[in-house]
């Protein structure tokens, strides 16, 4: 085993995977921006190095800076989290010639299930069934309008580099074809430096259902079940379950059987997540395979029991898997909320800034994977993900109910948050009857706003605002300059009686 | 004693009484009776005909932010104008309209010139963060007075990014 990591990356994901290190026990080395001195990664890791300027591009995605810092601090491997570098072949190819384990699959599956076209090759030849649609580029506008016809209309556009909805295109008639190509080309160019697009047919209101699965680098595979990421706004999951309400055993198993076959015709190691759509008939399609740590693991984490970091790290340094495939069962139901530094009432806008006051919810059947902390700034220049939520219960019902009463005892103050929201998504009709597709947030959510709440309770906040004013705590902080720690209650203040002149 | 917030822009005003630990707080033609306990510097606890409520207040300058219920109230001390009056803001004078950012973030290009003719909701300034572009947009028809910003610049949510003047 390892005896030291270097984890590249911040926030809620480093902090999870410094928790499976010391489980472990092995020593986490965090490394930070200027602008992360004092994140949560930094307090919770062993070790800490500072590997450049806020700017991701001169440090976290600074793959020279990463590798010659596990060298020199002697860290054997590197976990790369999700987003920065977790799915960049040429950083695992990097890891590999500097002899440094990459705690992902190797660069070959990761090039291969990166490249979109070619992973929809792979696994037509395989018999996994694909969205109709194109496997080659085409030469001209031309050509791509043949395509179009023979898939027929409407059709989606999107990028072969690509990924998180960029560069991806609804296109409902042949007029709209050019327009669309253009767009799309120009957007995957600026976000993956390629301009190459392929066409897709549009599923209509689908559902996402995804597989976990483990891959050890001997050839054995186990999925470890599904997850229901539905609930999506700009292509970004933001509440995902399991198990899925839209599966029955035999579509889980026959569906289970086809992520494992996924992994193996592309010759992968390690944990990794196939993408299905789902469509009205209960037909499935492959997506894509997200060649990291998902953001939802713990969900799967919570109902299957298995530790997927702790296996991840395990797999990488040369272990067997233990998990047999028969052995594996799905117990309980389990939710989770994203929770981001968003303004959800006004174009989900990003609400960088400091957190004033953080209280995280407790009780039976919940966790809380989180990477901030009260006091703690919210840089402008990272993803805009705080925390996640998670909860499991017996049944989706008291998942659901739990997750409601869970957000109900969330404060973050100082900044928007995604809180509010998400709230009106687990109370929703639909969603308890668990009539989830990726059409939900447009279809109920579109223009949100938050409704105004009782006037009592607005009375009642005025009069703890009032309070606060009187409070010598307040008075004594602002005379010595700090706003903390500071404990007087006001009581100490003396009694006043009604009617007295203040 | 009576106390004076803006919420959202509107101005609330309460009288609140205390009896010991009792607390009478007259809001409109409404007043609700509570027993009071502080929890903590952040925390106060209370009891309405029975209903146990927490209530949780940060400051921010002339800003609380109170949450209870599950619900965040944004409270300002002080009327609107008033404030506007000790800041010396002018965004409120006619005909003038500061422009700034609608979070903290960098400002990635400034689309226009001083002394530009701009037509209402033409593109100012891109202001990024948080990995997400936001084009920040006229407000009016008119032309630049003065800017403020440059690419590559840091701004919070209260900086002035541009100042306009509204064709006459």
């Amino acid at each position: 085993m390892f005896k030291k990591i270097l984890i590249a990356n911040r926030g809620e994901i480093a902090c999870r995977i410094i928790w499976a290190c010391r489980e472990m026990g092995i020593v986490s080395l965090a490394v930070y921006s200027d602008a992360d001195r004092a994140g949560l990664h930094v307090q919770l890791a062993d070790e800490a190095v500072c590997i450049g300027p806020p700017s991701a591009v001169e440090s976290y995605l600074n793959m020279d800076r990463i590798i010659e810092t596990a060298q020199t601090s002697g860290a054997e491997a590197i976990h790369p989290g999700y987003g920065f570098l977790a799915e960049n072949p040429e950083f695992a190819r990097r890891c590999e010639s500097a002899g440094i384990v990459f705690i992902g699959p190797n660069s070959r599956a990761l090039e291969l299930v990166g490249d979109k076209i070619r992973a929809r090759q792979t696994m037509e030849k395989s018999g996994i069934p694909i969205i109709p649609g194109m496997n080659h580029v085409a030469a001209d506008t031309a050509e791509y309008t043949v395509e179009a016809r023979k898939i027929g209309y409407p059709v989606m556009i999107k990028a072969s580099a690509g990924g998180g909805g960029k560069g991806m295109r609804i296109v409902c008639s042949e007029e709209e074809l050019r327009p669309g190509l253009e767009a799309g080309q120009r957007e995957a160019k600026a976000a993956f430096g390629d301009e190459t697009v392929y066409l897709e047919k549009y599923i209509e209101d689908p559902r996402h259902v995804e597989f976990q699965v483990l891959a050890d680098n001997y050839g054995h595979i186990v999925h470890l079940f599904e997850r229901e990421c539905s609930i999506q706004r700009r292509h970004q999951k933001i509440v995902e379950e399991t198990p899925s309400p839209a599966l029955t055993p035999e579509l889980r198993l026959r569906m289970g059987e086809t992520a494992r076959k996924v992994l193996e015709v592309s010759g992968y190691n390690n944990a990794g997540t196939v993408e299905f759509l789902l469509d009205r008939n209960k037909k499935f399609y492959f997506l894509e395979v997200n060649a990291r740590l998902q953001v939802e693991h713990p969900v799967t984490e919570l109902t299957t029991g298995v530790d997927l970091v702790q296996q991840q790290i395990r797999i990488a340094a040369g272990e067997k898997l233990s998990l047999r495939q028969e052995d594996l069962v799905q117990r309980g139901h389990a939710v989770e909320c994203r929770i981001y530094a968003e303004d959800p009432g006004n174009s989900f806008l990003p609400s960088p800034g400091k957190i004033l006051y953080l209280r995280e919810p407790r009780g039976p059947g919940v966790r809380h994977d989180g990477g901030v902390y009260s006091g703690w700034e919210v840089p402008i220049y990272y993803d805009p993900i705080l925390a996640k939520l998670i909860v499991w219960a017996e049944t989706r019902d008291s998942a659901c109910a739990r997750m409601a009463a869970a957000l109900d005892d969330y404060v973050i103050l100082g900044i928007s948050t995604t809180i509010p929201f998400l709230k009106e998504v687990i109370a929703h009709q639909q969603f308890r009857e668990g009539k989830t597709t990726t059409g939900f947030i447009k279809s109920f959510f579109e223009n949100w706003r938050e409704k105004e709440g009782p006037e009592e309770w607005l009375t009642l906040a005025l009069a703890a605002a009032a309070l606060d004013e009187l409070s010598p705590f307040q008075k004594v902080a602002k005379a010595a300059g700090t706003e903390e720690a500071v404990h007087s209650p006001w009581q100490l203040l003396g009694r006043w009686r009604i009617g007295e002149k203040t | 004693m009576e106390y004076e917030f803006t919420l959202n822009g509107v101005p609330k005003t309460i009288m609140v009484e205390r009896k010991d630990e009792r607390i009478f707080v007259h809001h409109g033609d409404k007043t609700l009776e509570a027993e009071v306990r502080v929890i903590s510097a952040n925390a106060f606890s209370f009891l309405v005909g029975g209903r146990s409520c927490l209530v949780i207040v940060a400051r921010d300058k002339d800003k609380k932010h109170v949450w209870l219920n599950g619900r965040t109230y944004l409270i300002q001390s002080g009327r609107e104008e008033q404030r506007q009056a000790e800041r010396g803001d002018d965004r409120a004078q006619k005909g003038k309209s500061v422009v700034t950012a609608p979070m903290p973030g960098k400002v990635v290009k400034v689309c226009v010139a001083e002394k530009d003719a701009v037509r209402k909701n033409q593109t100012l300034a891109i202001v990024e963060a948080m990995k997400m572009e936001n084009e920040i947009k006229s407000p009016l028809e008119g032309f630049v007075k003065k800017i403020h910003v440059s690419a590559g610049d840091l701004v919070d949510s209260e900086k002035p990014l541009l100042e306009l003047e509204a064709k006459t």
